[in-house]
């Protein structure tokens, strides 16, 4: 394969769909270079062409045999779980929870495990073109786009000249994002919460409670009221673990409280870049977001852990090299399934909802992951 | 396919002129025809209704916004679970209920066409893909165009005049999403929203930036669409919704369009008279007097139902007025170049003046509008009550002894600013009914083979029990009938039909996509090749209506 583009990567959730790929038997480049992309794609691209079809408890075996023993083991499952969703795209998403329907299953696509925030209070959020091109200020909450995300920045405007826009990271870490902010507000992950309630007392011209936090918050207080439009980027370094859905809800409470002066919005990284697509569709397919239950014969919300732990059986449903992994007592099967963005065509959306097809430069015969699901349904009614 | 003879109803096919007579209408390979042989189904409809298939011109049902409301919205469907059966999806009733069930839940209302009408054409494949998971229905959806900066910028080099690049570019924007027809939210509202919390408060207000104003973007894209003889008009969600005194630009709209094609969403929204900031009253016999004087202008009435509702809108700064009257949920989308999206939780209560007044006004645009073709039915769903109100809607339109009670029990301040006490003493009839739930609406989406039954005709018919209490008869119709497949019996699902994607297409300048291209680059953060959607599971199964011209 020679230059091919652009396409759509699904390295991470930015779906960059500007990127064209040069590969050769060894090496893969990528333009405009990102190092996830270029992972993303030799993962794909240099795979050694003689893998199984799939394997059954590690023996190699053929596609049937393997659908056959997956689709015995759901049968015979008590509590499966399908998760994963790495790299699903909107289809392999619509054909799991299809089965995880038919089954009666738990369904996790990556999400927050707990109550979801925005349910509380709601969320103001926005396309990366809207930050692009009006916020000018940005703030990073404990995130590290620059590692995980490597082309956020560039593609939220920053490093492109006019006009001037500042980056405010919050963060105790030395991170790469870090490194580039205009400010680099540094306290312990367990200040977050009090952290983002005295900002919302703050913006609300209020007394604050004097503190070592203090001099920090006034100073991004400063900032905001210097700006028509902010962001504020976060993700699972907020929300993750004891007291997240807590940390974001103040979080959304003051964006909500910053948008009576100044448009602001947020933008949620997420786990994987198949997390939102996964997420969406379970949403519109079930009513809820995040982790449903399915056992009761209609979709229930799941709001704790606990919920996970008689799980017997898991469906790991993944497009691409790590195939989809099916796990039960006495049982493991692997079914190799074609990559959506390089063996297989597909839907994504990307991490600010805007969907997006991924191409197939590499056409394969695997099966898609979907494929893979809807063939278990069939064998799971049959 | 099999062949069905609906025998012995009485028939009200309005756009046929059959008003109650009893004969039958015979059904085989999904359309209406003259006579079927001996074997058909018999279905003995004696003292049972026959009507075509309801067809819905406005609600909101698939797509981000949606999917973002039912996000929202958890803990109101915990009480409305779904049970998955042999055939059927499980899934979530309530507001803003799951695909499957959305689609189940109109079918058993005897629905079998529904118009998503507020779609981002950037979120195409989602609208599509969400559509595709909604079955029993056709369906269509309109793209917002009101507040597209590419648009905008056509608008403004031709001096707000229909340029042939801005007819190009809407037939192209429509042949790359896969849409229907052309929705324009606000115009330039939402745009001034985006950009600092603004908003226009005049038809004549600039839109910063863009040296455009919202009177020229109604002309020009009404205009467009008009010259390209879309099948349904320029549907608009006029400037300053839900604003005491917003009848002025209501009306200012009207004139601006007239003489065009163009249909008016949820008027009653639009109705009010008082000032901004006071307590509104009605004008809505104001607005009827226009639409009798302007036959080519038509509407649909967005009733409110007193009880929970889920506002979702496009118009950004609507929902962030209700935020500010102490909304518990917000949720606020802002899409590039295009348009946005807000979205609050609601409650119409019987006792306050305002929704008291809006929900007379609804009742008035019904009750005094002269042509029943030209003012349709709709709650706006989610946003005034939810689609499983209309059976209680057109009871309170039928059966004047169950409105006065209702009447009664509203905040009486407030209806005493309606006609509703002035022996207002209408009752709509079954083929007035008929025409408001779907004749009209498919004639206005020029769907010339839905919303009748005359031969060629969808085979899509709605039966009912002839029963005095018409919220229950028209709650569960005795047979539902869709592409000439009995699908539901006494509100019972039968046959999972999976329904057809409903597209309009106009002919346009292939060039225009290198008028396109460079103002794509410029605005938006997906590359202008990966924007059309050619994925043809998301665009098929279609049937593809064309502009006139």
């Amino acid at each position: 394969m020679t230059d091919v583009g652009p396409v759509t990567c699904a390295g991470c959730g930015l779906l960059c769909d500007d990127v064209t790929v040069e590969a050769s038997s060894d090496r893969v480049r990528l333009r405009p270079e990102c190092p996830l992309g270029t992972q993303w794609f030799s993962e794909r691209l240099l795979a050694p062409a003689d893998a199984p079809a799939a394997t059954i408890d590690g023996e190699p075996a053929d596609l049937e045999s393997a659908l056959a023993r997956a689709a015995e083991v759901l049968r015979g499952a008590r509590r499966p779980l399908l998760h994963g969703f790495e790299a699903a795209t909107v289809e392999d998403a619509r054909a799991a929870v299809a089965l995880a329907d038919r089954l009666g299953a738990l369904v996790s696509t990556g999400g927050v495990a707990g109550a979801p925030a925005v349910a509380v209070r709601g969320a103001s959020t926005a396309t990366l073109g809207e930050i692009r091109d009006r916020s000018r200020l940005v703030v990073i909450w404990r995130e590290d786009p620059e590692t995980t995300h490597p082309r956020l920045l560039e593609r939220l405007g920053f490093g492109g000249g006019e006009p001037e826009r500042t980056l405010v990271v919050v963060d105790d870490r030395e991170t790469a994002t870090a490194r580039r902010a205009d400010a680099h507000l540094r306290w312990a992950r367990d200040r977050d919460l009090d952290a983002l309630t005295s900002l919302h007392v703050l913006q609300r011209g209020l007394a604050l409670r004097p503190g070592d936090l203090e001099a920090g918050l006034r100073a991004l207080v400063e900032l905001l009221d210097a700006v028509p439009h902010a962001t504020f980027v976060y993700g699972a370094g907020l929300t993750a673990g004891a007291g997240g859905q807590r940390r974001a809800l103040a979080l959304h409470e003051l964006v909500r409280g910053l948008c009576r002066e100044r448009h602001t919005v947020t933008l949620e990284l997420p786990g994987t870049p198949g997390t939102r697509s996964a997420d969406d569709v379970l949403a519109w397919q079930s009513g809820y977001g995040g982790n449903v239950d399915f056992a009761s014969g209609h979709p229930e919300l799941v709001t704790a852990t606990r919920w996970f732990d008689d799980v017997d059986v898991t469906l790991r449903v993944a497009p691409g090299p790590t195939g989809s992994l099916l796990a039960g007592p006495g049982a493991e099967v692997w079914i190799r399934t074609a990559g959506a963005g390089v063996e297989a065509s597909g839907t994504m959306h990307r991490l600010d909802g805007v969907p997006l097809t991924l191409q197939a430069p590499r056409p394969d015969d695997a099966p898609t992951a979907a494929a893979v699901m809807t063939r278990l349904l069939a064998e799971v009614e049959r | 396919m099999s062949e069905i003879r609906i025998s012995g109803g009485a028939v009200h096919d309005p756009a046929n002129d059959i008003d109650g007579e009893i004969r039958d209408v015979c059904l085989k390979d999904g359309r209406v025809v003259d006579e079927v042989g001996p074997d058909a189904r018999l279905i003995d409809a004696r003292g049972m209704v026959v009507m075509p298939g309801g067809v819905d011109i406005h609600a909101h049902i698939a797509g981000p916004k949606v999917n973002a409301a039912r996000k929202l919205t958890p803990d109101e469907r915990r009480d409305h679970p779904v049970d998955r059966t042999a055939a059927l999806r499980s899934g979530t009733s309530g507001l803003v209920p799951s695909t499957f069930t959305t689609g189940y839940r109109y079918s058993l209302l005897g629905y079998t066409t529904v118009v998503e009408a507020a779609a981002p054409p950037l979120a195409a494949r989602h609208v599509l893909s969400e559509l595709r998971d909604t079955p029993m229905i056709d369906k269509a959806f309109l793209i917002l165009m009101g507040n597209n900066q590419v648009l905008f910028e056509l608008i403004r080099e031709a001096g707000g005049a229909v340029s042939a690049q801005l007819r190009d570019a809407v037939a192209w924007w429509l042949e790359a999403t896969g849409g229907y027809g052309v929705k324009l939210v606000n115009p330039g509202g939402v745009e001034l929203w985006k950009q600092n919390n603004g908003n226009v408060h005049s038809l004549d207000d600039d839109v910063a930036g863009f040296e455009v104003t919202p009177r020229q973007v109604l002309e020009a894209i009404g205009g467009a669409v008009d010259e390209l003889g879309l099948p349904h008009p320029v549907h608009v969600h006029a400037n300053n919704l839900g604003v005491p005194g917003n009848a002025g630009t209501t009306l200012e709209t009207m004139r601006t369009l007239a003489g065009r094609q163009a249909h008016f969403a949820h008027l009653q929204f639009h109705a009010y008279g008082g000032k901004p900031g006071g307590l509104p009253r009605s004008r809505a016999p104001e607005l009827l007097d226009y639409l009798s004087a302007h036959p080519e202008l038509t509407a649909d009435v967005g009733q409110v139902m007193f009880g929970p509702a889920v506002t979702m809108t496009a118009d950004g700064p609507v929902a962030a007025m209700l935020r500010d009257l102490g909304a518990e949920e917000w949720f606020n989308h802002d899409t590039e170049v295009e348009t946005g999206c807000g979205i609050v939780p609601y409650r119409y209560r019987a006792s306050n003046y305002v929704h008291a007044l809006q929900w007379g006004i609804g009742l008035e645009l019904f009750l005094l509008g002269r042509d029943p073709w030209q003012v349709m039915l709709s709650t706006d769903h989610p946003n005034g009550g939810s689609f499983l109100s209309y059976p209680k809607l057109i009871r309170l339109l039928m059966d004047r002894a169950f409105r006065e009670d209702q009447i009664g029990r509203a905040n009486q301040r407030a209806i005493r600013r309606t006609a509703l006490l002035d022996g207002l003493d209408r009752e709509y009839s079954l083929n007035e009914i008929a025409i408001i739930t779907r004749a009209a609406p498919a004639r206005r989406l020029g769907l010339r083979d839905k919303g009748h039954l005359g031969v060629g005709a969808d085979a899509d018919v709605t039966i009912y029990h002839d029963r005095a209490d018409r919220e229950e008869m028209f709650a569960t119709p005795r047979y539902v009938i869709k592409a000439g497949e009995v699908v539901v019996e006494e509100g019972e699902l039968r046959l999972i039909d999976d329904g057809v994607l409903l597209s309009s297409h106009a002919g346009f300048d292939p060039e225009v996509v290198h008028v396109l291209a460079p103002l794509f680059g410029e605005r938006y953060t997906v590359a202008f090749e990966h924007y059309p959607v050619r994925d043809p599971a998301l665009r098929e199964p279609a049937r593809v209506v064309e502009a006139r011209s």
